[in-house]
């Protein structure tokens, strides 16, 4: 599914954030990126939707090479990959519906097709009632809700969440995981950056940790979610 | 592309219309300032170049004729010139027809004559020109022809006006497209600036679009189809007030300074060629200023957050 051979990056001047990564990931599977601030997890990420470019190395995603593409090939491929942000990033001048249904929209699909479909995940995530209010009218834990199902409106084969719970209380935060864990059981590939290692230690399924843009370890600890199956 | 996302380009056009309406409505209002003063000079033109032409359809060589001058020369004298390839027609005006109108011009003066002989006005031929040798060389190298006609003594045309005012009509024509030019670059770099401050207003949906797969096309067409529709519906509103202008012109008396506008007749509003360049200068001020500021917004944009 997801496959990197020696990626690495640096950063004008002269700042290496990875180096020399050796990853893959399969299809299905839940992994944790971690490691402390600055390891590179988010920029590895980046690499992963293409928001940066490898200095080195390939990026395979699906069997194809992202490592050089034009901008036209860069929306397409995220269009295929749900992103989840620790800042939710929705458009506070759009409803919760329509922040929902922005990447169907983008990607051409009808706008009675694609307010189906967000009304639809939204109500399988409980925020129905809120489809007409505006995102900052909602908690934390609901705009983050609401990121995670513009996330899935287009059936990504792939989600990337970067700190997904790190503004959310422990509550929240579970629920907001055991989401995530409900996605990968649809086969969707979930990636999450985290330097939360509690929350590791919770969920933890495999575990790729980054210490100074190096792949330092490659776990795999059975989790909690799928001892209790 | 797709019809869905034709759709998506116009939500959100309209969405950010409304989002930045004062903005965009005194960037229209420029537009169309700008468009209404080009326009006044189109106007001018049109209606100079009207008149110019009425000048034209009266432009006639008058030749005076040697007193010694008998009927049978005049008529070979007429038939001569009729042949030339230039001339339209020839009106023969004899001794005693010239003193009959001149009496009658006098009018209530006309006793001033009496007493003197009726031979004291010339004999004259009025020659009509044709519409496509008006212009003032052929008008020029006829007269000069003419002269040497021996039954001829004086040539008169009125070659100066026709000049002067065929100049006024190029000066306005430079004016227009100089003074039309600095507008529309001013025009332009107001239209940049309100889409870069749509761009600058408008970063975060940006940054989110290009994060769910919005392609450079999709993100960019709402800014170019909302400069464009600024600079229409600029051009609309010139437009608009330029048919004011005229209507109020139009009721208002003109002074007639002495028939010298006498071929001007009616003055006449813009025709469809002309409002449909002041569309197109619209459309085209509308969409070069948004692409010159979304090329511009976008290289420094990936230059420092990545690729869009």
């Amino acid at each position: 599914m997801i496959q990197l051979f020696h990626v690495s990056k640096t950063f004008p001047p002269n700042y290496r954030a990875l180096t020399d990564i050796d990853l893959e990931i399969n299809k299905g599977e839940f992994v944790f990126l971690a490691g402390p601030s600055g390891a590179g997890k988010s920029t590895l990420l980046k690499l992963l939707f293409r928001q940066e470019e490898p200095s080195e190395g390939q990026i395979l995603i699906d069997g194809k090479n992202v490592t050089r593409l034009a901008s036209r090939g860069v929306a397409r491929l995220r269009q295929k990959i749900g992103l989840v942000f620790q800042e939710c990033k929705l458009l506070a001048n759009l409803t919760v519906l329509e922040n929902v249904a922005l990447p169907a929209d983008v990607a051409g699909m009808s706008k009675k097709e694609s307010r189906t479909k967000a009304y639809q995940l939204l109500r399988e995530l409980g925020l129905k009632e809120h489809y007409d209010s505006k995102p900052l009218s909602l908690s934390g834990g609901e705009r983050q809700l609401v990121a995670i199902a513009r996330a899935l409106v287009n059936d990504p084969m792939l989600v990337l969440a970067d700190e997904p719970t790190g503004n959310l209380d422990a509550d929240i935060a579970d629920e907001t995981m055991r989401l995530l864990f409900k996605i990968r059981d649809k086969g969707t590939t979930i990636v999450v950056a985290t330097h939360d290692l509690n929350m590791i230690n919770r969920y933890g399924t495999r575990v790729v940790l980054l210490q100074r843009g190096a792949l330092a370890d490659d776990l795999r600890l059975a989790s909690r979610q799928e001892s209790s199956k | 592309m797709k019809l869905a996302l034709l759709g998506f380009v116009f939500r959100r056009v309209r969405n950010n219309l409304w989002q930045l309406l004062w903005t965009h409505l005194l960037t229209a209002g420029t537009v169309a300032m700008t468009l209404y003063i080009f326009g006044g000079f189109v106007f001018l033109e049109i209606n100079l170049r009207q008149l110019l032409k009425g000048w034209g359809d009266q432009i006639q060589i008058t030749a005076y004729l040697n007193k010694s001058v008998g009927e049978k020369e005049v008529q070979s004298l007429v038939k001569r010139i009729e042949a030339f390839p230039e001339v339209e027609r020839v009106r023969h005006t004899s001794q005693e027809q010239a003193w009959r109108d001149f009496k009658i011009a006098l009018g209530s003066q006309s006793g001033l004559l009496d007493g003197l002989p009726r031979e004291v006005l010339p004999a004259s031929l009025e020659i009509s020109i044709k519409s496509a040798h008006r212009d003032g060389p052929v008008v020029e190298q006829l007269a000069q022809r003419l002269k040497q006609e021996k039954e001829i003594a004086i040539i008169e045309y009125p070659q100066d006006w026709i000049e002067r005012l065929g100049l006024i009509v190029l000066g306005i024509e430079w004016a227009k497209w100089i003074f039309g030019g600095v507008l529309f670059m001013a025009t332009y770099f107001i239209i940049a600036s309100t889409v870069k401050l749509g761009m600058l207003a408008r970063q975060d949906e940006i940054e989110i679009l290009q994060l769910v797969g919005a392609s450079e096309d999709l993100i960019q067409a709402p800014f170019v189809l909302e400069g464009v529709i600024q600079g229409v519906v600029g051009a609309t509103i010139s437009l608009a007030l330029l048919w004011v202008t005229y209507q109020i012109l139009l009721r208002s008396e003109l002074p007639s300074l002495g028939g010298f506008l006498t071929p001007l007749g009616q003055i006449q509003f813009l025709d469809l060629t002309s409002m449909g360049l002041l569309l197109a200068i619209g459309w085209l001020l509308g969409a070069a200023g948004s692409l010159f500021s979304l090329r511009r917004f976008i290289r420094t944009w990936n230059a420092s957050r990545g690729q869009l």
